[in-house]
């Protein structure tokens, strides 16, 4: 190793780590060791000191990859894909049931939820599959897409695993990693306008029609062929009558009910719409400077659903306010910026990737995340990165950060056989 | 993959996606500030809500005192367990029946009863639990979980009386009381008859609020702000009632086994110092915890023990109704003091109205003492003819006859005294003639009236001619300090002369020291006046009245005692009313062989009077 190997690290990225990783710990100690504690079984009190562990772990295995080679990750990445593929199967048959979901495989006493090893196998493979021959970039079709096909696969699984949330978190990858192997830009538009007009047309279905004109022309400006506009126009359409066929005549009554407490909560303050009204009001309350640690009421006399896990970023913000949700919102923008950065300045297409992927991963987590924690996109459970409790997830979302700080820690070895 | 333009590319590429993720993130800071700032006024108080309960206290319950300061009523605490079936854990059967000392089966009942009412709001599982079985339950209520505890309170009568058409009981509010007012809450308990009806805005006193701190799930814990901003509940004022307990008490024993109702009052200020209305029921069998076999007794058996007979009943006067009579005569110059009418054992009027006797010449004193109909025959058919019987009832009615008078307790009948158009009513229009009023004359026919009105109409005639409001509470205390006394009516009336009230009473005492109120009714300890009465009953054997007033130049009680299918009032009512003319003005029974006897009297079927 390099006698000035500090000076190539990170250390911006692990200082950035440790502050989310810290305003994790803040949230869950809050919410499970504060005065709330006697409201809860022990086994949700041990939250804290379970979660800390996962952490000290963590960083071995962080440090345990930055000395592995970069290439091996490529080397390794389909058989990685496979057994991970195999794991997550494995578990549709033999995993544990929690909350009706069957995603955890029991190993001695440790539970580990397979999906999450799944999401860097996944980013690795696709990585190496779009990088590793030579002209096999996305504008060609096949490549196109046996690269979605890759990804389509643990969604599918997972899907059977009842665990919707994490299956989901897979599906932005597709747009872009196609992209960033060269997918056009009008296209990889295309490619996301789905989500953007689905999303409208569910708030109002006018908003859908809007979106849907503004993105059939900019597809349009930025591809110039007035077939992809045409289907632009004519699928958006398309898709703002059937989200709202779907909600009314397709979704089951208890489907129903969240996607219409999402649009107005307070239609129905007791039922549906009290996860939404109690998360919202969680962070409101806290004001500018926040109510103070282990003061939040809202989270103390137990109003907040999931408290540990998916809400609680509405811990953080109502014990400090504003100023502290504000700072973990940026530490974590920061996070995913630098990744990025990181990227642009490697040389190497298949680290570029993996990165692009890596953040892709975390910032979908992040994006339904806070979005159902502040009303802004219906409920959706899947945890907020380094920060909600939950060991597998923590230690995974490490292992994909890891293996980013290692191809910018070690990129010149990379490059030197690329 | 390596040439420039492709490189360049991949670096446009992450610098838009990086923009894409800025902007995403830039939304929810956006969002943050919204939520945290500008709608901070909208959800910060459904925070405070969610932490905050506001709990109302009850405040307890005025007391009832009678008038020498016994206490009638007063309030005990009754322990009862609760229990919210979501949160009970089953397994816990076991322990909460030995804590309870009772089986698992018995808890399961109760629980299931529970649960039949709902899941998730406390159902009372068991009330009126042992304070002992309550403390245990309490030292172990953080093993329960679902199970709570509360300290009600019930009504308790300490006295010995029963008083139970006076004083009334307390019933959970009907709905639609709870949803007219907004002073009840749900499962409250309101006077439902008796003074704690009548009395319930000063009883009740008014509910405080306490804010407590509590969680989702409704546990409390602990006070807010430490109790700052509670409001402590005002104790209902405590009531003082003019009844006499000792008398009350001895009426209630006299009237036991029979069916009728008496009462007792002071005529100079209208303060009812007994009341009582038989079969009557135990109050306190109506508080707190009710067996439904006793409430289905109560309020549906055919012998109505809670008609109130003492203010409701509604039976002709007779005899009773002749020194009204002779009032009403010597004011309308239809008689004076010695007029005498020869009585031939009958008046013949179109038909034969008998007397009781051949009682001879007889002036008004000598009419009312041997109780001669012959002679009321006679002046009723002169009132007929000369006055007329709208003029005899404008008269009589300022008396309170015919009429609601105002007790303060509820249910009160005003009996029946007719006129003309009542006439025409219950008999046709024109279709009644001279044989329908003369019977009115001794109290008979068409004309009716309850305890009350005798007893008011006989402290008339005792205190000079005043009509006085009769009324059962004679102070307010409240928890001030302040006190508020009854300030009852008392009014002149005004056709009533001093001169006329002399032959009236002097032939009400005769007929205690001569007449048909010799037997029981001559007090030896009391000068007494009074009258005797039979009510021709139609559908059974007739009824006993006895009114009087004593001491005869001073007096002090005036009573009316009706005994219902009791024979004649001279043994029936007569004993009954003099007893407690006894027991008022020496304190105690005298004559404790008539009070045995009494107590074990059954009717007989023999003829000395009509």
């Amino acid at each position: 190793m390099n006698k000035t190997w500090y000076k190539e690290f990170d250390w911006l990225t692990i200082l950035i780590w440790m502050s989310i990783t810290a305003f994790g710990l803040a949230g869950i100690y809050s919410a499970t060791l504060g005065p709330v504690s006697q409201f809860l079984p022990a086994h949700i009190q041990d939250n804290f000191a379970r979660q800390l562990t996962w952490v000290t772990l963590s960083v071995i295995v962080i440090v345990f990859i930055q000395f592995t080679s970069p290439r091996s990750f490529q080397q390794l990445a389909y058989l990685i894909y496979a057994i991970a593929l195999l794991l997550t199967v494995s578990t549709l048959f033999f995993g544990v049931e929690v909350n009706g979901a069957r995603s955890w495989l029991q190993l001695g006493g440790v539970r580990f939820q397979t999906s999450e090893i799944m999401k860097i196998a996944t980013v690795l493979a696709v990585a190496n599959y779009l990088t590793s021959r030579r002209n096999i970039e996305a504008v060609n079709l096949k490549s196109a897409i046996i690269a979605t096909f890759m990804i389509l696969m643990p969604v599918i699984i997972i899907m059977l695993q009842n665990d919707t949330g994490s299956a989901l978190i897979f599906i932005p990858l597709i747009p872009v990693m196609l992209f960033l192997s060269g997918l056009p830009y009008g296209i990889a538009l295309f490619m996301i306008s789905p989500a953007i007009i689905g999303y409208l047309s569910i708030i109002d279905w006018q908003y859908g029609v809007i979106a849907t004109l503004v993105l059939t022309v900019v597809i349009y400006l930025l591809q110039k062929r007035p077939w992809l506009g045409l289907t632009s126009l004519v699928f958006g359409l398309l898709l703002v009558v059937s989200v709202n066929f779907a909600l009314t005549e397709i979704l089951q009554p208890h489907q129903q009910n969240r996607i219409e407490a999402f649009v107005n909560p307070f239609q129905d303050p007791q039922g549906a719409g009290w996860n939404i009204i109690q998360a919202k009001t969680a962070i409101s309350s806290g004001g500018i400077y926040g109510k103070g640690f282990m003061q939040g009421t809202q989270t103390q006399l137990r109003f907040l659903p999931e408290q540990w896990t998916d809400f609680i970023f509405c811990v953080i913000a109502e014990d400090f306010g504003l100023v502290g949700g504000s700072l973990a919102i940026m530490a974590m923008l920061l996070l995913l910026m630098r990744q990025l950065s990181n990227a642009v300045s490697i040389k190497t297409p298949f680290a570029q990737l993996v990165i692009v992927g890596v953040v892709t991963i975390l910032f979908t987590h992040i994006l339904v995340n806070l979005g159902s924690a502040m009303g802004v996109v219906p409920v959706i459970g899947v945890p907020l990165p380094f920060v909600s409790y939950g060991g597998s997830s923590f230690l995974s979302n490490s292992i994909m950060l890891a293996v980013c700080l290692n191809l910018h820690f070690r990129q010149r070895e990379m490059s030197l056989f690329a | 993959m390596t040439h420039p333009e492709s490189s360049r590319r991949l670096r446009t590429s992450l610098r838009i996606i990086q923009v894409i993720i800025a902007l995403v993130f830039v939304l929810f800071l956006g969002r943050l500030v919204q939520l945290t700032v500008f709608e901070y006024d909208t959800y910060n108080p459904i925070s405070e809500r969610n932490s905050i309960r506001r709990e109302t206290v009850n405040p307890s319950r005025g007391l009832i005192y009678d008038r020498n300061g016994v206490l009638l009523v007063e309030n005990t605490p009754i322990f009862s367990i609760y229990v919210t079936p979501t949160d009970f854990d089953r397994s816990n059967i076991p322990l909460l029946a030995s804590l309870m000392e009772t089986s698992e089966e018995n808890i399961q009942d109760a629980l299931q009863q529970a649960q039949n009412f709902s899941w998730h709001r406390p159902s009372r599982l068991f009330s009126e639990v042992e304070f002992d079985v309550f403390s245990r339950i309490e030292e172990n209520i953080w093993r329960l979980p679902g199970i709570t505890h509360q300290i009600e309170s019930k009504r308790v009568y300490p006295a010995n009386v029963k008083a139970a058409h006076v004083l009334g009981y307390l019933r959970e509010v009907s709905d639609a009381d709870f949803r007219t007012t907004n002073i009840y809450r749900l499962g409250d308990k309101a006077g439902r008859t008796g003074i704690e009806r009548t009395y319930e805005s000063y009883l009740r006193g008014e509910t405080g609020v306490q804010l407590r701190r509590v969680n989702a799930f409704g546990q409390g814990i602990g006070n807010y702000s430490e109790g700052i901003l509670d409001l402590a509940p005002v104790k209902g004022a405590n009531l003082e009632v003019t009844l006499d307990a000792d008398l009350q008490r001895i009426a209630e024993q006299l009237m036991v086994g029979k069916t009728g109702g008496l009462v007792a009052l002071d005529p100079n200020n209208g303060e009812i110092l007994a009341l009582v209305s038989s079969p009557d029921f135990d109050i306190a069998r109506m508080s707190g915890r009710v067996d439904p076999e006793y409430l289905a007794y109560v309020t549906s058996d055919s012998t109505r023990p809670m008609f109130n007979r003492a203010i409701a009943t509604r039976q002709p006067p007779g005899s009773t109704f002749k020194p009204i009579m002779g009032l009403l005569g010597l004011r309308t110059g239809l008689i004076t003091p010695e007029t005498t009418i020869f009585c031939n054992g009958g008046y013949v009027r179109g038909r034969l109205y008998r007397c009781t006797a051949i009682h001879g010449n007889q002036d008004l004193e000598e009419a009312i003492m041997n109780s001669c109909n012959t002679y009321f025959f006679h002046m009723m058919n002169r009132v007929a003819n000369t006055i007329g019987l709208n003029e005899w009832h404008r008269l009589i009615r300022e008396m309170g006859l015919g009429r609601i008078n105002g007790i303060d307790i509820p249910s009160e009948q005003a009996g029946i005294l007719p006129d003309s158009t009542q006439m025409d009513r219950i008999f046709g229009v024109r279709q009644w003639g001279l044989g329908d009023q003369i019977n009115l004359g001794v109290g008979q026919g068409v004309v009716s009236a309850t305890p009350l009105q005798m007893a008011l109409s006989t402290a008339e005639i005792a205190n000079g001619g005043y009509w006085v409001q009769p009324h059962l509470v004679r102070a307010i205390h409240y928890d001030s300090g302040e006190t508020e006394f009854a300030n009852p009516g008392r009014q002149r009336i005004e056709w009533i002369r001093d001169e006329d009230l002399e032959p009236v009473r002097a032939g009400m005492r005769r007929a205690v020291t001569e007449g048909s109120g010799r037997f029981y009714a001559n007090l030896a300890s009391v000068p007494t006046a009074g009258k005797t009465g039979t009510a021709q009953n139609p559908h059974g054997r007739d009824h006993g009245w006895f009114i009087a007033y004593a001491p005869y130049d001073n007096p002090q009680i005036a009573v009316a005692v009706i005994i219902e299918n009791g024979g004649f009032g001279s043994v029936s009512a007569a004993p009954v009313a003099s007893l407690l003319i006894e027991q008022y003005m020496n304190g105690e029974i005298l004559r404790s062989n008539l009070f045995d006897m009494m107590l074990n009297f059954v009717p007989r079927d023999s003829d000395i009077e009509r």
